[in-house]
């Protein structure tokens, strides 16, 4: 007979906040180590993968990792506060109890990636899964396989921009990195570039050469980036993005995160262009 | 089949002349015994509808799925379902003037179950008309009648309004309103058992409800943007299935829809799981009636529902 | 495998020897109009001779509302208790069409995360199948690959005889069942029961009122996703949840969380509709299926095209309660014909 106790993926295992780090004024970064060091030696995400948590009395949502597999030891989660789960997540303070279970869904192909270019473009709070990627491959370890970084970031403001310190201060000065920063109007105190991302990425114009690109951000902007790349040259090939569906058992059971007859929280997040072309509009 | 005639010669006036954009009515559905709601937006698409004792749908409820329509919505309703356009315009759900009324007074309703028990479901309806003790149905397979007795469906018994009490086009003869059962018969059976009794008697029935909110989507008094049953902050609901939940679930519905609900007797018939709808909302009713001694919801434009408005001149005496 | 006959009388001892050791569930005629699948006390309650309950008997293995865990806070600490503990169970006299919605079911709750709420009942129910006797006016089991006397994924299948009821054993754990209690059972040597059986699926076949053709539909809906068909049967969609909840095959589900004080509480899963409004709108207000029209195509794609992608099975069995319950007479058999219908008028201009 099956045992419910060792192998219940719908079971989520305890984890403590560590640390919360205030984004914006609706984004908090949480810090999350599981109770069971043996839980946290063997949570194995790779780059792009999701993962529920539980506010235990409140539910779950599924969120995406943006912490990079190369660090260790703990899990970054960072939220927006949108629904009832996520505002209840944002109530909490370090120390405090969750539940986690996962990783879900695939993960970009950062195989296939060795030895390109790499151009990511974000938007708001979609640079959280792009994250998880960028500092993969940023990694000491990992540095050498990939060629030159180029991030095109944007918010509504520059309260708005998420990862502040990485933006602006730790990935410049990375090697063979270059961060574009932009916001949405001019203000006070902002010297950097005013205007939308997919405008900001038409101005860049990045060559599509031995290049791949991967964007996350409000539909809007993922619709005029992906238009942009296509007028730059990239194929569908070469462009990645990930999708947000809601979740509810992130293992393919429980049918609400269906595009035609994929499962997002199985066959994706993670979705080549030339793939989304394939399916359904229903995202 | 006078009235289908008349159906048809007026929903192809109202569209040939642009005085309706749609047309909401009757067609055959896939079985004999069946209809299905049809939208007729095109001349050459008005021989689809129909009229025949089968017509159990009230389509009064369509109408909210077109308030933002350019032209005008036509729309056939039986007496029992004109109560629920009243109340649409009670509740400003919809403008009167944006809506054409098409008007059925109807003798009664045959029950679908026992035609389909009867009748090959394949065959056709060609024509229908009932007299004092029977239905005549004749399909392409013969005539076939039904005795009225045995076959008028339940909620027709106890008519109140055959022809309807709101119409800008009757499409046939006013039908008096004739003896009927009370429609508190079994209200009252209920009244008398003991408290123990009816709790058990409605434990039972809302143990089995599904929760699939048929019988909300249905009703023309249920028009809420958004539910309290779909909020999900406050959770007034549970969304876990059980005698508690279900039990809640049910009076609270059935209270919202005090002195609003036109006892039009569509919760009941759309229930999969037969839990008698109708009896809790006439009990209510009842009881409405013999506190405000007001005419059925829906009956009169001009007649306000009790729990929805006021005057000074109401007692206050619980005060 | 065995086949066996037991008399009437004997199906009587049998059944109650079966429910002193076992939970057994079985069809209750609960109301004039409604049968349900319920735990059963003795014989006497049992309706052997119902068409079709009213609610698939999918709950005994995927419960309305499921309770998964329990969880514990205490000076500090999470601790969670599972809470699923579900004894051996009888599902008896299923119709051939449920034990197909079971088996559609089955690689739902299977495959690289296994449910293992699922898997726990499912191992531990014994599936014991009943052949019909008549056919519903709404029944289409044999246009979609089953029939009414085709027994095939169940433990034991009964067939109905003149002196009593055939019982042919299809699994080990079936023949366990009868071995408990071969005292009962006769040996069926000529191959009466079979014989029986054949007769009466002939005598079936011919009474089904509506043949339905679903060749090509799902390559068809392969390449045709946005078809203006979906706007006409969405008019009349209530979009209330009938059909997907009285299914033998849909299986989404909600998770939630019921906590008095914050402190502790239990998390249920329950039976959800892709036809209600708020299944896919997320918490930001985006809706990948704003209206009904994309809700309802997803239902029947889902039945006609999903379930075929992923599990290679049909997603209908052909059972017919959706057809019976639809308020607006919403009719699959009628959506198939459609269909077939539309393709060929789309190929047309191709001839």
């Amino acid at each position: 007979m099956t045992n419910c106790r060792s192998h219940n993926p719908l079971r989520p295992f305890p984890a403590t906040i560590i640390k919360i780090i205030d984004e914006t004024p609706d984004v908090k970064t949480f810090q999350m180590v599981f109770d069971d060091p043996e839980v946290m030696e063997n949570f194995k995400q790779k780059p792009g993968q999701v993962a529920q948590i539980s506010v235990f009395g409140v539910g779950e949502a599924t969120i995406s990792i943006t912490s990079s597999p190369t660090r260790k030891g703990l899990l970054e989660f960072s939220v927006k506060k949108v629904g009832m789960l996520t505002s209840a997540l944002h109530r909490l303070e370090p120390g405090c109890k969750v539940g986690i279970r996962g990783p879900y869904g695939n993960h970009f192909p950062y195989e296939k990636m060795k030895g390109k270019d790499l151009l990511f473009i974000g938007g708001g709070i979609g640079l959280a899964p792009l994250r998880a990627l960028i500092d993969f491959v940023l990694a000491e370890e990992n540095r050498k396989d990939y060629g030159n970084i180029e991030i095109i970031y944007g918010a509504r403001s520059v309260d708005d921009l998420c990862f502040k310190y990485d933006i602006l201060e730790r990935w410049p000065q990375m090697p063979g990195t270059k961060v574009y920063t932009t916001i949405d109007r001019a203000e006070q105190g902002w010297e950097g570039h005013v205007g939308f991302v997919p405008a900001y990425l038409e101005e860049i114009n990045p060559t599509p050469k031995n290049k791949y690109a991967i964007t996350c951000g409000p539909p809007i902007m993922i619709k005029f980036v992906l238009q942009a790349l296509e007028k730059m040259g990239f194929s569908d090939d070469q462009v990645i993005t990930t999708l947000e569906m809601k979740m509810k058992c992130g293992i393919g059971k429980c049918g609400r995160c269906n595009i035609g007859s994929k499962y997002v929280c199985l066959d994706g997040p993670v979705f080549y262009l030339s793939q989304l072309k394939q399916l359904p509009p229903e995202f | 089949m006078k009235v289908q005639e008349n159906l048809r010669d007026i929903a192809r006036k109202l569209l040939v002349n642009k005085e309706a954009t749609l047309v909401i009515g009757y067609a055959p559905g896939s079985e004999v015994s069946r209809v299905i709601p049809a939208f007729i937006r095109k001349e050459e698409e008005v021989d689809h509808l129909i009229w025949n004792p089968l017509c159990v749908n009230n389509l009064a409820k369509y109408l909210l799925d077109y308030n933002q329509e350019p032209g005008k919505v036509a729309v056939v309703v039986k007496g029992c379902d004109s109560r629920a356009i009243v109340r649409l315009i009670q509740d400003n759900q919809i403008p009167r003037e944006k809506i054409i009324i098409l008007g059925i007074p109807c003798p009664g309703l045959l029950d679908p179950e026992t035609v389909a028990s009867r009748l090959n479901p394949n065959t056709q309806i060609l024509s229908a008309s009932l007299n004092e003790q029977a239905f005549s149905i004749q399909t392409e397979e013969g005539i076939f009648t039904f005795s009225r007795n045995e076959s008028l469906l339940e909620k027709c018994r106890s008519c109140e309004h055959h022809t309807p009490v709101i119409a800008d086009f009757m499409l046939g003869e006013e039908i008096p309103p004739a003896n009927r059962v009370d429609p508190f018969e079994k209200v009252k059976k209920l009244e008398d058992l003991p408290v123990k009794d009816r709790s058990d008697y409605w434990d039972k029935q809302f143990q089995r409800c599904l929760r699939c909110y048929a019988c909300r989507n249905v009703c023309p008094a249920c028009t809420c943007r958004e539910c309290v049953f779909d909020q999900a902050e406050p959770c007034w609901i549970a969304k876990a299935n059980n005698l508690s939940e279900n039990t809640a679930f049910h009076l609270i519905r059935a209270f919202h829809v005090a002195g609003r609900c036109v006892d039009c007797g569509e919760c009941d018939r759309v229930c999969p799981v037969n839990i008698p709808l109708t009896l809790l909302n006439r009990k209510i009713l009842k009881d409405i009636k013999d506190l405000f001694n007001v005419p059925t919801p829906g009956t009169n434009l001009n007649e306000l529902p009790p729990l929805g408005s006021f005057t000074n001149s109401d007692p206050d005496e619980f005060m | 495998m065995n086949a066996y006959i037991i008399t009437r009388d004997n199906l009587r001892t049998w059944i109650d020897a079966l429910i002193r050791d076992y939970t057994l569930v079985a069809p209750v005629r609960e109301e004039e109009k409604v049968s349900l699948f319920k735990p059963v006390g003795s014989f006497t309650e049992i309706d052997l001779n119902y068409t079709n309950s009213t609610i698939s008997p999918k709950g005994w293995l995927f419960p309305q509302t499921e309770e998964m865990f329990f969880f514990f806070t205490s000076d500090n600490q999470i601790n969670l208790e599972d809470a699923c503990k579900p004894g051996t169970t009888i599902l008896f006299g299923l119709r051939p069409c449920d034990v197909k919605g079971i088996i559609a079911l089955d690689p739902v709750f299977n495959g690289t995360y296994q449910d293992c709420y699922y898997q726990m009942r499912r191992q531990n129910t014994i599936l014991v199948c009943l052949c019909c006797t008549r056919v519903e006016r709404h029944c289409f089991c044999n246009s979609m690959g089953g029939g009414p006397t085709n027994g095939e994924g169940a433990d034991l299948l009964l067939t109905e005889m003149e002196d009593g009821y055939g019982i042919e054993v299809l699994t080990s754990r079936g023949e366990e069942l009868v071995n408990k209690y071969h005292q009962l059972f006769a040996v069926d040597g000529d191959n009466r029961v079979s014989k029986t059986r054949d007769e009466m699926g002939k005598k079936l076949a011919s009474q089904f009122s509506r043949k339905v053709d679903i060749s090509g539909i799902k390559e068809f809906l392969d390449q045709h996703f946005e078809l203006p068909y979906w706007n006409e049967l969405a008019q009349r969609c209530l979009g209330c949840g009938i059909c997907t909840f009285i299914c033998p095959t849909c299986h989404c589900f909600d998770i939630f969380d019921q906590s008095p004080d914050g402190e502790s509480g239990v998390r249920s899963r329950c039976w959800d509709s892709c036809m209600f409004s708020h299944f896919t709108r997320m918490a930001g207000g985006h809706n990948p299926r704003p209206t009904k029209k994309e809700r309802i195509r997803n239902r029947f794609l889902h039945k006609l095209k999903y379930h075929r992608d992923r599990y290679n099975l049909d997603g209908c069995v052909g059972c017919g309660r959706c057809i019976n319950k639809c308020p607006v007479n919403i009719d699959i058999r009628q959506i198939i014909a459609d269909l077939q219908e539309v393709a060929r008028y789309d190929q047309l201009p191709l001839s």
